[in-house]
């Protein structure tokens, strides 16, 4: 882990790494560096992009998107040592103005990703040709995974206008 | 091992008919609803609820996650301290038969049953007030009566209990973080504090365990915020619980140690479990401040031109004084003995309740701006009817001071409980018998008897020395706490219950032992205390001392007769008082042993916080 | 010819579970396909944030109908892993025998569906009253026999009952002894194999591209498997092996579910010999004031459809901050699908569809 920690370090600018535990690698990376990093571990054999996910850091006024990266082979023999590694690459993009670059060119895998994080965070992807709906049905005003979407407030204001139907009179008992 | 599967070469055709023995074999399926697989006994059905042992806690409604439980008000039953008159009502249409609620009901009264169909038009037959065959006959039926075809939420069987709550997956913590105290070997040999206190790490871990259900709550009679003050430990905020605290008790640090926690009586974990420590987190609170005044920084409102005159300096005069002095009165406290603290201060021994940790609650009210008069007895140094003419208003916390006697013969040999207390606490220590006999069964008693062991200890070092209790009540109702009788027993003191004293045998005018007969009955039919003997049934104890401690009265002579005459009393002996703690004449108010029948500390603040608000009320002119 | 917009699902017979399908269509051979997922989407990660830590473990197991064990699992694995709480010996035996069956009782539900599908009726009967027999051992287990609501953040709920492993035994010796009849009729039919033989076919190096996981990628022969990869509960202490077959089409893939079966069978024999004596359940804190430090992590099992992986955040409050799942059957379910339906027929959808194992549930969450 060591080494790889070390090989990130020399290669990119900016970037801090911290070790979570049990082999769960975390790297915080500027986000220009975000793309290099990834086709960089890819081709070190990190080429199974698991997940792609967003927190809202709504105090900081920042989101900050996590791709967790691993390797599909049970031994990496360039880092026999630390086998199993997951990679925990992190970056913030401002909250008010949520852009980044796609990252369907390197992992493919990536699209449905960015589509959910498209919806559900209001996150633009450059680069990105299908950002269309995936999972939602509507628009929403707030981009409903934002920690300000207050879900019990939205099922208030939606459905508290429904008028209660009465239970028929002669129904059977 | 490796199934090797056809891979090369196309399977056969004829390979599937091997099914037709199929046909020849009985069907597997059930011939529902005339063949019925009975649920597993760990089934999560419908709910079923002990509405004896149930509390009314209302965890169940907090863990619910789809808030399907409601808390609903039964006025059939009465609300008591540590019982609320509130049962769970469940909405099936909500509930995911998790079971959280069970695992976390901590009477363990909540259970799932093995019955889970409901069938009806009605969306109001969903909600269900959670009950067992113990008090709903109607609803459950025994196994003959009962039909499938029938089964609902009114038609249930009896006796079909599922998943119940086990203690030992329950989601709450049912033992206490243990409470480091000085070995009984050790302790019994000097007067050092028995209980060392929680450290950081133990405090927050117990107040952990708080449900923050709010029964103690009730059950206080000070009403202390309690769940909010052990919340304020657990989140490492010994300020803010002190401030909580303070609210409502101005004397955390001696009912941190000696209060009679009837909360820990009331906590729900306690039905089960143990309660939660909530006398030791006061204590942990207080102890964590050095000085109450820099952090809390409590400031009397805006100066009131009014005087108050606060008789008796105990916990009630304390909070009295602390009270009206936030309010912005002038309040001066006259107490015949050299500090605060009042029965405090003479009763509970070193071991129990240090000096320190009196001044250390009476020196925050001083700072305050209350006056203390110390060593001013009211009636010798200071004339009753002075105060009653310079003051605007009088408040009477005088407490129990007068040791009752046995009255049996020879009983002036003995000692008197307080007298002998007394004097070790503040005064020159006794010189002590080396066999001991106390009589009683209360905390006084006991507080007594370990004192009395403790001096033998230091005044007999190396020798055989025995200290013996006697009391009418047996064990199952002796008034003393139980943690009090083990803790005696641990340091060897021997007791002798159901017990009454006859005589005290004199030889030489030396006290050579006591009389005992036995005790037939201690109460009446209407419960009240008049003791019945069997009089053939005598016992000699040996001894070379007595003390007694039966119980105390108060003393009123300092009051003048003409004045005396106008303050009425209830059938029980004690001051009639307002709800604000107000007698009859209407200048004076009252609070404490002499007005309530808990007799002890927090009874008294509670009196004393009521009785604040009503020289407030008084004083304004309302 | 003329182009034509098919809607395959929600409302189809070919369509098992909530999920829809827009194809493109030129007479009976696909153009392209459209997976359109959503229909079950009941944000779950957004409601437990609303939820404490206790309150959010009865509701994990929802995300996932078919298999709701391995939901649990993960959710346990993160809290764990976050509020540092070591689990019981015994409590990890007994989280392995319910994985194992929920494994099974996953895998022969998948039979079910995939037999059914092709109109083998006979044997989607038999694998469905094999699925009930193991309902019935997780209803005397748990309680429960869809949502079990047993494997909680410190251990298990409750231990196991008595006379469970003879029932256990018993039931495995059943389903064991039926895998012969199951091979006559169902994986060595002749009609199957032409039926499953070359459809739906991926190369390893696409599996690899689309981030596959599972049986589909040890079809292509990648030999991937989380519980050896990444040993959890205690995998690495017993004895099993992971099939794997190079064809990376329709049948090597029943034919691995098939041969899974039989090694979670003996995994579960392996667990109920082994099994310690001890503890099942370490306390966690009261759960109205649990509050469990700053941290993320992720954490992945191999649930039956492939790697099951959960990234979870606490910002040191009694609620989680941001949870997400990464479920199998996400890639599977979207991308894999909408690749092998290209230029596929239309009476293959659902066969190629059923046989990417993919649970709609789970890719909505």
């Amino acid at each position: 882990m060591n080494k790889l920690k070390k090989e990130l370090k020399s290669s990119f600018k900016g970037i801090r790494t911290g070790i979570l535990e049990d082999n769960r690698l975390a790297v915080s990376a500027p986000k220009d560096a975000v793309l290099p990093i990834l086709s960089f571990l890819k081709n070190k054999g990190y080429e199974h992009l698991s997940l792609i996910s967003c927190v809202d850091w709504i105090e900081e006024k920042e989101l900050e998107l996590v791709y967790v990266i691993t390797s599909y082979l049970q031994k990496n023999d360039e880092y026999a040592d630390n086998e199993r590694l997951h990679i925990l690459l992190k970056t913030r993009i401002s909250r008010e103005n949520p852009e980044f670059k796609t990252l369907v060119p390197i992992f493919k895998n990536a699209e449905p990703y960015e589509r959910e994080l498209h919806e559900l965070f209001g996150i633009n992807f450059e680069g990105n040709k299908r950002l269309t709906p995936l999972l939602l049905e509507r628009a929403y005003k707030i981009p409903p995974f934002r920690k300000d979407f207050n879900t019990r407030e939205y099922v208030k204001e939606k459905f508290d206008k429904i008028s209660f139907v009465e239970e028929k009179k002669n129904e059977r008992a | 091992m490796k199934e090797k599967s056809k891979v090369n070469g196309k399977p056969s055709l004829l390979g599937p008919f091997k099914a037709i023995k199929y046909l020849f074999k009985k069907p597997v399926t059930l011939r529902y609803p005339f063949e019925l697989k009975e649920p597993s006994l760990r089934c999560r059905g419908f709910h079923l609820n002990d509405w004896d042992k149930c509390t009314g806690c209302g965890n169940c409604a907090d863990i619910c996650p789809n808030e399907a439980v409601t808390m609903v008000e039964i006025p059939e039953i009465e609300a008591k301290p540590g019982e609320k008159n509130e049962r769970p009502q469940i909405d099936y249409g909500r509930c995911c038969f998790c079971g959280l609620c069970v695992d976390i009901c901590p009477p363990g009264s909540l259970r799932l049953s093995r019955d889970y169909f409901h069938i009806h038009f009605k969306t109001s037959t969903f909600n269900l007030l959670a009950k067992d065959e113990k008090i709903d006959k109607e609803h459950f039926l025994p196994a003959d009566k009962y039909s499938v075809f029938k089964a609902s939420l009114a038609h249930r069987k009896k006796d079909n209990e599922g998943f119940s709550s086990e203690l030992k997956y329950s989601l709450f913590e049912p033992k206490r973080v243990s409470m480091p105290q000085v070995k009984p070997e050790e302790r019994k040999l000097s007067f050092v504090e028995q209980v060392l206190g929680y450290s950081k790490e133990e405090a927050k871990q117990e107040a952990s365990r708080c449900l923050e259900c709010k029964l103690c709550e009730d059950a206080c009679p000070a009403h202390l915020k309690i769940s909010d003050y052990v919340r304020a430990i657990y989140e490492d905020k010994p300020d803010e619980s002190l401030r909580k605290i303070f609210e409502d008790n101005p004397i955390p640090a001696i009912c941190g140690r000696i209060c009679m926690a009837h909360c820990e009586d009331a906590c729900s974990l306690g039905k089960r479990g143990e309660p939660v420590a909530v006398r030791w987190l006061k204590r942990y609170a207080s102890d964590m401040i050095e000085d109450y005044k820099k952090t809390l920084r409590l400031k009397p409102a805006k100066s009131i031109d009014k005087k108050v005159a606060v008789i008796g300096a105990g916990p009630g005069g304390l909070s009295v004084a602390y009270f009206l002095r936030l309010k912005g009165y002038t309040v001066t406290v006259f107490d015949s003995l050299p500090g605060g603290g009042g029965m405090m201060r003479i009763g509970p021994p070193p071991y129990r309740l240090p000096i320190e940790s009196i001044d250390k609650d009476v020196s925050h009210i001083a700072s305050l701006g209350v006056k203390f008069r110390f060593n001013t007895t009211v009636g010798k140094d200071i004339l009753f009817e002075d105060i009653y003419k310079n003051y605007d208003a009088i408040h009477l916390g005088i407490g129990m001071t007068v040791s009752h006697s046995t009255r049996v013969k020879n009983s002036e040999k003995a000692y008197l409980a307080l007298q002998f207390l007394q004097e070790n606490k503040i005064g020159k220590k006794v010189k002590v018998g080396k066999e001991i006999i106390v009589i009683g069964g209360g905390n006084v008693a006991i507080d007594v008897a370990r004192e009395a062991l403790r001096l033998q200890h230091i005044q007999y070092p190396e020798e055989k020395v025995i200290t013996k209790t006697v009391s009418l009540e047996d064990w199952d109702i002796m008034p003393a706490t139980k943690e009090e009788i083990e803790d005696a027993k641990a340091e060897g003191i021997q007791f002798n219950p159901g017990w009454g004293p006859k005589e005290i045998k004199i030889e030489d005018s030396k006290v050579k032992g006591l009389l005992c007969i036995k005790v037939k009955s201690v109460f009446d039919e209407q419960r009240r205390f008049r003791p019945t003997f069997y009089e053939e049934k005598e016992m000699f104890l040996k001894g070379d001392m007595v003390i007694e401690a039966i119980g105390q009265g108060p003393n009123f002579s300092f009051i003048p007769k003409e004045l005396f005459k106008k303050l009425e009393f209830t059938p029980r002996r004690k001051i009639k008082v307002t709800e604000f703690g107000q007698t009859s004449i209407p200048k004076v108010f009252a609070g404490g042993d002499i007005v309530n029948l808990n007799l002890d500390a927090i009874t008294a603040i509670a009196d004393a916080k009521r009785a604040a608000e009503g020289i407030d009320l008084y004083l304004k002119g309302n | 010819m003329r182009e034509l917009e098919l809607y395959f699902g929600p409302q189809h017979l070919g369509m098992v579970g909530n999920f829809s399908i827009t194809l493109k269509v030129e007479g009976d051979q696909i153009l392209e396909a459209h997976a359109n997922p959503g229909w079950l989407h009941r944000g779950f990660e957004k409601l437990m944030e609303y939820r404490t830590w206790i309150q959010n473990f009865p509701l994990v197991c929802r995300i996932n109908v078919i298999e709701p064990d391995s939901m649990e699992m993960v959710y346990a694995m993160a809290v764990e892993k976050l509020a540092k709480i070591e689990v019981p010996e015994r409590a990890n035996y007994i989280r392995a025998i319910v994985l194992e069956l929920s494994r099974l009782a996953s895998h022969l539900f998948g039979c079910w569906a995939y037999a059914n599908m092709l109109g083998f009726d006979t044997v989607a009967q038999w694998a469905m009253y094999h699925r009930d027999l193991i309902l019935d051992l997780f209803e005397q287990l748990t309680g429960a026999r869809v949502y079990h609501i047993y494997i909680c953040p410190g251990g298990v709920r409750r231990d196991l009952p008595e006379g469970f492993k003879e029932k256990a035994l018993n039931t495995l010796h059943t389903i064991g002894g039926c895998i012969p009849d199951y091979d006559a009729t169902f994986f060595n039919n002749r009609l199957f194999y032409e039926r499953a033989k070359g459809i739906g076919k991926i190369t390893r190096e696409e599996a690899k591209e689309l981030g596959v996981t599972g049986q589909i990628l040890r079809a292509t022969g990648i030999n991937f498997d989380i519980r050896k990869v990444e040993p959890y509960a205690v995998y690495d202490k017993v004895d099993f092996e992971i099939p794997t077959r190079e064809d990376g089409d329709a049948y090597s893939r029943v034919w691995i579910i098939r041969d899974e079966m039989i090694q979670s069978v003996h995994t579960i024999m392996q667990c109920l010999e082994k099994i310690p004596e001890g503890e099942v359940y370490k306390r966690v804190p009261n759960p109205f004031k649990w509050n469990i430090p700053k941290g993320e992590t992720y954490v992945r099992v191999e649930s039956s459809r492939g790697e099951l992986g959960l990234y979870m955040v606490s910002n040191g409050k009694d609620k989680p901050y941001r949870v997400h799942f990464r479920t199998p059957s996400y890639p599977h379910g979207l991308l894999v699908l909408e690749k092998l339906l290209k230029n596929a027929s239309i009476a293959d959808v659902g066969n190629i569809m059923i046989s990417l194992y993919v649970t709609a549930p789970e890719i909505d969450r």
